[in-house]
């Protein structure tokens, strides 16, 4: 190899020449290779050009269906539904009964709420605790029967009967399908056989009318059910029969049946 | 020629095939090691992808269940050959680009060595069910700082070739911009997501959120880079061509460098995270397109200026295969996410595996075939063995890779129809099972030829290449040589210059 720095020294040597062709050729692969010449400047041609901007418009969109940037509190897009189902020609879970539907939410309440007391049976112990099956206020006027159930009760029952300090107040976490579903499902199970459906409308007048009491929170006594209370909710009664969604028991439109539901049953 | 120019080619040979004889150890060494754990990997594929159509294989030895293979199988391919493939080509390259020998061999194959250690760990860690179950990310913990630190001792030196290097000889090239990127962004994506992940986690969804950036992070921030530096310069080294459009690189580099990072998020969709992040994923793996097209179309068009070259050069056929595809995996991002039509189909169905296989193989691992076949007559001194093994090479792997990925990617989309039609039972809505088929006999394919790639890579790093000064070509115009050694004497009877340019 030549002592000179083989890139820049002029090699005018013939046995430096010969030195390098002979390493040239052990590494002729190396011999053999072109030169890297860098970049031209050929325009960019016009269909990459429309791609790209193609691309950039789908991007932009996008972009633009996915609410505000940089939002960090947002988990799920404002108003979201569930998107209809494939092959199927509405969404959501499907639709079920009335009745069926309250009697459903009803039954969690119940026995949340209520089982602890009032035993899986609903009849109570006969000492600390009444029974639910055929009794007067339960499967009564439904008015008297809410008011029960949000505001507690002391002193003497439907029987006349007193059981121990009463009953306190259910009122705390429970919403108004909460209530509807827990009075039908009273109402229609046990051997209770009423037939009607409180509907969350009768039920959210109940918690308007239980929180506008001017002893809000008091338990209720028998004279003040007595006074106020014997009434049906007022509402729309709903079919029995006619369709909801099982979920938020919101009428199914279109789904329930074309005459309007007859009135429910009264007690 | 003149005799100045003839000696200024001569010490330009001398100085090229200096720096070539000073990495031919560690390139070797990453290059065959490389190609055994790809061959490993491919078996893992296999493997995987029969379970997939009949469960019952193997089921009764608990190395080997799915979830485990699986793993292995991605973490084999992409750390074990990704990774080690683009070593090879990255010390190679910035050496050559700068000009500059490397010095530090030893130390270099000594942290490959290391590398190679955590791997194999790290494999056992997974098969034996000591996994972390994070996708791509699935080694044991104590893996990643073992990965880490090599990966910085065989990097660094080429950092420091770089800032060395000769100044004032024109633009750096574009492969010296994408290695480099690529050379800092890996360590940034993989230091970031271990620590989120490993020491400080936090909610277990956005973990699994920080899983997802660092697959997308790792195909565009490493692999895409890393593949596209090396075909930039095979394009413009072996045609001896300009690189089509100075423009067209520049827009490509810098978009893949801002758009990149924001990809991946896409994969949350519908998960409890804030609500425009997989937005943002899906517009930016959408952008990704751009990047893609524009290096891959830059490169193909340099490419194909000059068919003469092109077609019988194993280099040039392997790199336009990968840049094919770049193009479809540019394509493949934009249309598989798209919130609310396609992504609810590739989601949770093997597409995403399709995605992965097309971006790993169908392009970075394409494009590293062409750049071994480019460097090891180089770093060796000595041709390919047989043409034969080359060509058979390319057909099934180029064969194997579309089957794999394009029924991984469509099936998966079918697949993904199945899941989301909530009238049809589970097991009877998937039909993945005819396409896990077609993969199994596909990886099958690629196992067959990349074992005798393997062997083949090994023979010339013994140096038991034929000698000689023609490269070996698949141009089948030519008669075959009598012996499979090449021509007789025709060390001697061929100068440099004679030869034909490859």
């Amino acid at each position: 190899m030549s002592e000179n720095d083989p890139q820049t020294a002029p090699v005018d040597s013939v046995d430096a020449s010969v030195d390098q062709g002979a390493v040239a050729r052990e590494a002729a692969a190396c011999a053999r290779e072109k030169p890297l010449v860098g970049c031209g400047n050929e325009p960019i041609s016009i269909w990459v050009i429309a791609a790209c901007g193609f691309v950039v418009l789908i991007a932009g969109a996008i972009l633009g269906s996915g609410g505000r940037l940089f939002s960090y509190g947002e988990l799920i897009r404002a108003n979201y539904a569930r998107a209809t189902a494939p092959g199927a020609d509405k969404s959501g879970p499907e639709p079920k009964a009335a009745l069926d539907a309250y009697m459903a939410r009803g039954a969690k309440i119940y026995s949340a709420k209520c089982n602890g007391c009032h035993g899986p049976d609903a009849k109570g112990d006969g000492a600390n605790y009444p029974s639910l099956v055929g009794s007067a206020w339960s499967t009564g006027e439904t008015e008297r029967f809410a008011m029960i159930i949000l505001n507690g009760l002391t002193g003497p029952t439907s029987t006349g009967k007193a059981y121990g300090a009463g009953m306190v107040s259910q009122a705390a976490g429970l919403t108004a399908e909460d209530l509807a579903g827990v009075m039908t499902y009273v109402r229609n199970n046990f051997g209770n056989e009423v037939g009607d459906v409180i509907t969350t409308e009768m039920a959210q007048a109940a918690m308007d009318t239980s929180a506008a009491r001017d002893n809000a929170g008091m338990q209720m006594t028998k004279e003040e059910l007595d006074a106020n209370h014997v009434k049906p909710l007022p509402g729309e009664p709903l079919d029995p029969a006619a369709l909801v969604d099982p979920i938020t028991l919101v009428k199914v439109a279109g789904a329930a049946p074309a005459a309007a539901a007859p009135a429910a049953p009264e007690s | 020629m003149s005799p100045v120019t003839h000696s200024a080619t001569d010490s330009d040979v001398l100085q090229r095939s200096e720096i070539d004889r000073s990495l031919r150890h560690p390139v070797m060494f990453f290059l065959t090691s490389g190609a055994a754990w790809l061959a490993v990997s491919i078996l893992l594929g296999v493997i995987s992808t029969a379970k997939m159509s009949s469960p019952g294989l193997l089921s009764d030895c608990s190395w080997l269940s799915y979830g485990r293979v699986q793993a292995a199988h991605i973490n084999t391919l992409v750390y074990g050959w990704g990774m080690q493939a683009a070593f090879a080509v990255i010390i190679w390259l910035m050496a050559r680009l700068s000009k500059k020998q490397c010095s530090s061999a030893g130390i270099i194959l000594t942290a490959g060595h290391v590398w190679n250690a955590g791997i194999t760990l790290g494999v056992l860690g997974i098969l034996s069910g000591n996994g972390t179950g994070m996708p791509w990310m699935e080694f044991p913990v104590f893996a990643w700082p073992v990965l880490l630190i090599s990966y910085f001792v065989i990097l660094i030196w080429s950092f420091v070739q770089f800032s060395m290097r000769p100044k004032g000889e024109g633009e750096t090239f574009i492969s010296a911009w994408y290695l480099l990127a690529a050379m800092i962004w890996f360590p940034w994506v993989y230091l970031t997501a271990n620590i989120l992940l490993h020491c400080v986690p936090g909610h277990p969804v956005m973990a699994a959120g920080v899983n997802a950036w660092f697959r997308s992070a790792m195909i565009f921030l490493f692999f895409v880079p890393v593949g596209l530096g090396a075909a930039y310069f095979l394009a413009g080294k072996v045609t001896g061509k300009a690189i089509d459009s100075a423009q067209l690189a520049k827009i490509g580099f810098w978009s893949l460098a801002l758009i990149g990072p924001w990809a991946g998020l896409q994969k949350l969709a519908g998960a409890p995270v804030p609500y425009f992040l997989p937005y943002v994923g899906a517009t930016a793996t959408a952008l990704l397109f751009i990047p893609c097209v524009a290096g891959a179309l830059n490169c193909l068009r340099t490419i194909l200026t000059d068919k003469e070259t092109f077609s019988p050069s194993p280099t040039l056929q392997f790199t336009t295969a990968g840049l094919v595809g770049l193009v479809v995996l540019g394509i493949t991002g934009a249309v598989t996410n798209l919130p609310g039509s396609s992504l609810q189909f590739t989601q949770f169905s093997l597409s995403g595996y399709g995605f992965d296989i097309l971006a790993v193989y169908g392009f970075f691992t394409l494009v590293m075939f062409g750049a071994t076949y480019f460097i090891v007559p180089r770093v060796t001194r000595r041709e390919w063995l047989s043409r034969r093994l080359i060509r058979t090479h390319f057909i099934f792997s180029v064969y194997g890779t579309i089957f794999v990925a394009i029924v991984a990617l469509f099936g998966g989309m079918l697949q993904g129809r199945g899941q989301e039609d909530w009238n049809s039972t589970w097991a009877g809505g998937q039909f993945a099972a005819p396409y896990a088929v077609t993969m199994t006999f596909s990886w099958a394919l690629i196992l067959f030829s990349n074992v005798f790639f393997f062997i083949h890579l090994t023979l010339m790093w013994l140096r038991l290449g034929r000698r000689g000064t023609q490269p070996t070509l698949l141009n089948t115009t030519h008669e075959e040589p009598a012996s499979p050694h090449g021509e007789d004497g025709d060390i001697d009877n061929a100068g440099p210059g004679h030869a034909p340019a490859h």
